[in-house]
Order: C-alpha cells, then sequence, then structure tokens
C-alpha cells in the first residue's frame, strides 16, 4: 500500500434535499405549530465508491451530466466530507476544479495572484518569490496590474491555472478545464500537466471530451448515478460508454 | 510526506483552530481586499466610514442633548462612544453573516478553513473601529473633553468587544446558513435592541423594573466598558470587567464550537 496515492473506502456523500422552498426560520416555525415537520429527501451524489490509484498514475473519469464526478473530485479535495467511508490521500494536492476560486474581480491581477495563493494554501512570502514565474506563464503580463474585471474570461482562467499549477503537486486533480484559454494556451497547460505526470504527479481528470481522456490516461473510472459503472484501460471503458 | 485522512482528524474545534493558523496569510489578505475595496474607489471611503456616526451623533445630540443635559455631562462624547461600540459589534456580526451567506460560495469550491470569511469580518471592523477611536479622539480634542490615562484601558475594551463579536458572528453564521432568514430577523432585532440599550439615553430615566431588565441586555455592559474610559475618564470596575471579559469569553467558545461542529455541512449547504 506504500505507494498509493488517493484511495476512497466506501464513500457516500449526501446532499439532503428539501422539498419546499428556502429554508426558514419562519417556515420551521409555522411548520412546528402546525405540527407538520419539513419534509426532505436525502440524495446519495455518491453511493458507497471505493478505489484507489496509484502513485504517478493518470486516471480518468466519465459519465453523464450529475453522475457525480464533481462531487467526487471535490471529497478528494477535502471541499465536503464523506456522509460515510473513508478518503485518504498522501501528498499535496492541487485542486483545479474552478480555476480562480477566491478571484476578487475588483482586485489587479498582481493582488489576485496573491489571494488566490493563499486560498491553495501557500503564504505571502512563497507567492512572492514565485511571481514572476506565475506572470509569465499566463502570458498577461501587460495586464497584470489592471483590476481583473476588465479581464476577458480566458484570461482568468490562465491567470488562475497559473497560480495554481505553478508548483508541482503530488496530485493534480482536474475537472474539465482543459477546454479554457486559446489554442496556445491549451497547449501550454497541457503540456505542463503532461511534464508533471511524468515526473511523477498522480493526475485525475474530469472530461467529457473522450479524445482529451485518450491522450492523457490509460486507465477509466466510469461513473454512473453516484457509482462505479466500470474500471478499465481507456479503449475499453470509451467504446463501452460511446455506445 | 503530507496526508490527509477523512477518518482521522483531531475535533473538529481543534482543527479548525490549527487550519486557520496555516491559513493566516489568507485571512490578513481577505481584510485587505475588504479594505481596498472599500477605500480605493473613493478617497473619501474614510470619511463616509465616519459620517454616519457623526450624524447620527448631531442629531441625536440637537434632539436629546437638551433633555439628557443634567443627567449627563458632556453628552455628545457619551453618544459618540456608545454608538461606536455599539455599530461595532452590530456592523462586524452583519458583515459576517452576510459575506457567509452571499461570498461563501468559495467555501463549495475550494477547501479553506471555514471560519476565514468571519474572522476577517472581524478583523476589518477591528480596523474601522481603530480609525473611528482616532477620529473620536480629534473630536473629543474639539469639545474640550477631558483626556486621561484611562484611555490606555481602551485595547482591552477592544478586545472584550472584537471577542464578543467574533462568537456572536460565529453563532448567527450558522443560524444563517440553515434559515436564510436569520440575516432579517437579526435586523429587526437589532433595532429593537438599539432603544433596549442605554446609547443615547442614561439608564437612570428608565423605571426601576425595566432596570433592572437591562441586567440581561448583555450589550449594556459591552457599552459601559468601552464608554467609561473615554467619557467618564475613570478605569471601569474591576466587576464590570470581568462580567464583560467573561460574557465575551462564553460567547466565543460557544459560537465556536458551535459553528466547527457544523462546519462541515456548510459546503453542502450553502
Ligand atoms: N449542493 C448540492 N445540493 C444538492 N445536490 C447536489 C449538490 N451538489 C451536487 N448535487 C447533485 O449531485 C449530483 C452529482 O453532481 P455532480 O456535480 O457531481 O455531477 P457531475 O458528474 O460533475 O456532472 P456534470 O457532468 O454536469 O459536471 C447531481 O445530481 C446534483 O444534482
Ligand atoms: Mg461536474
Amino acid at each position: 500500500m506504500e505507494n498509493t496515492a488517493i484511495q476512497l473506502n466506501d464513500v457516500t456523500v449526501r446532499f439532503r434535499i428539501p422539498h419546499e422552498k428556502i429554508p426558514t426560520l419562519q417556515e420551521y416555525a409555522i411548520r412546528w405549530l402546525k405540527r407538520r415537520s419539513v419534509s426532505f429527501s436525502d440524495f446519495n451524489a455518491l453511493n458507497n465508491v471505493s478505489f484507489s490509484i496509484k502513485q504517478g498514475a493518470t486516471v480518468g473519469i466519465i459519465g453523464a451530466n450529475g453522475a457525480g464526478k464533481s462531487t467526487l473530485l471535490k471529497v478528494i479535495s477535502r471541499v465536503i466530507r464523506p456522509t460515510y467511508g473513508r478518503v485518504f490521500l498522501r501528498g499535496r494536492i492541487a485542486p483545479l476544479l474552478e480555476l480562480g476560486a477566491g478571484f476578487d474581480y475588483e482586485m489587479t491581477g498582481r493582488e489576485n495572484i496573491f489571494l488566490n495563493g493563499a486560498v491553495l494554501g501557500f503564504n505571502r512570502k512563497d507567492i512572492a518569490s514565485r511571481l514572476d514565474r506565475i506572470v509569465e506563464f499566463s502570458g498577461i503580463s501587460e495586464f497584470i496590474d489592471a483590476p481583473i474585471r476588465t479581464y476577458s474570461s480566458g484570461m482568468v482562467a490562465r491567470l488562475g491555472f497559473a497560480v495554481a499549477t505553478d508548483v508541482q503537486p503530488d496530485i493534480l486533480v482536474i475537472d474539465e478545464i482543459l477546454s479554457v484559454g486559446d489554442v496556445e494556451f491549451q497547449k501550454k497547460s497541457a503540456q505542463r500537466i503532461l511534464q508533471y505526470s511524468n515526473n511523477g504527479s498522480t493526475i485525475l481528470v474530469v472530461s467529457h471530451n473522450p479524445s482529451a481522456i485518450k491522450q492523457l490516461c490509460n486507465d477509466v473510472i466510469w461513473l454512473q448515478h453516484g457509482l462505479i459503472k466500470m474500471r478499465g484501460s481507456v479503449d475499453d471503458i470509451i467504446n463501452y460508454y460511446s455506445s | 510526506m503530507l496526508e490527509y485522512d477523512s477518518a482521522k482528524r483531531p475535533p473538529p474545534a481543534i482543527d479548525e483552530f490549527f487550519q486557520l493558523i496555516r491559513y493566516r496569510d489568507l485571512i490578513f489578505l481577505m481584510v485587505e481586499s475588504i479594505l481596498k475595496n472599500r477605500y480605493k474607489r473613493s478617497v473619501l471611503g474614510v470619511f463616509w466610514m465616519l459620517l454616519n456616526p457623526l450624524l447620527q451623533t448631531i442629531v441625536l445630540s440637537v434632539a436629546f442633548g437638551t433633555m439628557f443635559k443634567s443627567s449627563i455631562p458632556s453628552y455628545a462624547v457619551y453618544l459618540l462612544t456608545g454608538l461606536l461600540a455599539w455599530n461595532f459589534i452590530t456592523q462586524t456580526t452583519q458583515y459576517a453573516m452576510n459575506s457567509m451567506a452571499y461570498g461563501g460560495g468559495l467555501l463549495k469550491r475550494v477547501y479553506i478553513p471555514r471560519a476565514t470569511y468571519i474572522i476577517a469580518a472581524v478583523g476589518n471592523g477591528l480596523v474601522n473601529l481603530v480609525v473611528s477611536v482616532g477620529a473620536l479622539l480629534v473630536i473629543i480634542i474639539f469639545l474640550h473633553h477631558e483626556i486621561t490615562w484611562a484611555w490606555l484601558f481602551l485595547p482591552v475594551s477592544i478586545v472584550i468587544l472584537a471577542i464578543f463579536s467574533l462568537g456572536l458572528a460565529l453563532f448567527l453564521s450558522t443560524a444563517s446558513v440553515f434559515f436564510t432568514d436569520t440575516v432579517d430577523i437579526y435586523q429587526v432585532l437589532i433595532q429593537a435592541l438599539f432603544f433596549l440599550t442605554p446609547i443615547m439615553y442614561p439608564p437612570s430615566i428608565l423605571p426601576p423594573e425595566l432596570n433592572q431588565l437591562l441586567a440581561l441586555n448583555p450589550f449594556v455592559i459591552l457599552i459601559e466598558v468601552f464608554r467609561i474610559p473615554i467619557h467618564a475618564n475613570h478605569l471601569p470596575d474591576f466587576s464590570l470587567v470581568v462580567n464583560a471579559a467573561s460574557l465575551a469569553l462564553i460567547t466565543l467558545v460557544a459560537g465556536w464550537v458551535l459553528f466547527t461542529s457544523k462546519a462541515d455541512q456548510l459546503a453542502y449547504r450553502l
């Protein structure tokens, strides 16, 4: 087990969906007075999911909309804790779930590098020492001192990607962000991911694009309704999935 | 090598504390960004912030100044100090709740310590309070009100207010995630409580029965602890300080335990 990077044991993520509109205290009070309880239903976005991924592997995750892919990545990235089961990770994780989470659109690109860096758990000094490299990779050095509300969405994504991937992580988790940016930046970001993969990072990719999955991974997990439908080699799974 | 095991975790109340220490730079940057956003847009930002209590003071001084002239010496100072303490507590808690409700989307998208927003809101409030106290000093000099060494007690008062506000903010933010009308209910409560707290009037004008009820209003001792060194120019009684500090600490511990025990659900609910 020494070389396991990610391991899930019977992970269930349960969302509680209230049947009524918004939950307000008023609503609860009225219901309480009427001696009626608030009704809701439980929905398992992930249902007893177990798998493990070896260090250095690149694994793809596919599945229909609502299958639980993003939920899976969130539970691995610690954004949500599993309702039941256990998530175990070895190494520093860089989540690329939504680029530029925590960006403040009133602030400049430079200020946002620090802010987003801090959101990702880096301290100020560390970011300061890597600032030039981040700006250069993002390719928007001309606009770095303009507020990012003036940026195009691609520019924002570039900046987010540059901050999140500046230091090689042990585990890289990617949720459908391979298609951001223009062709040049797509190439550049794919190259960086490939380089990290070659240097031993474990990579988990969610994508709806079969060719992107084929390009990156050998091993694919197919999620359906919160369950693992199948896991296997990329060609097999994609064949089954598309038919 | 860094490891994360969802099954092995210290109790949330402790875990959250250490995570916040790890993410302290994020808290500082958030406070900075709140302050910058407010002040960058208009050079008059600080002025606007101070103008509000100042206008309140002028209006209320004109309206009630003569009425309370005999019972309260330097009515304007009495009023202004009360308003500053009151505004700090209420605005900080409201700000924390709002940033949790509207800005908390970040908690759904990336892992950061759950209390980050709330701590940042209190930090922001503290900076504003310190700036206001600076302005208060100028006004007090202008009004020829006496300034004594009792002012040196103010940092203690401010820390007590901040601890209380943080505790209350944690409690309210938790409630606001589960019940979306908490923000509105709190708003109404605050408005009522403003008149039930001796901020613009002396406690002595209340009938004795009501005066005893004041002991149940937690805001009273908090405001006193801040107001006495400035307005009455002496140190607050030891027992008052102990009461205020205990109230603040109990609120913080209770708020902290409640918030951290529910924090895992926040990302599901927000
Ligand atoms: N906060 C939430 N509250 C309630 N239900 C949720 C919440 N987040 C996700 N879900 C539900 O969980 C299920 C899985 O969602 P998830 O985002 O993981 O899907 P996905 O596989 O990433 O889909 P897509 O391909 O559209 O990105 C969906 O049915 C969704 O409605
Ligand atoms: Mg998704």
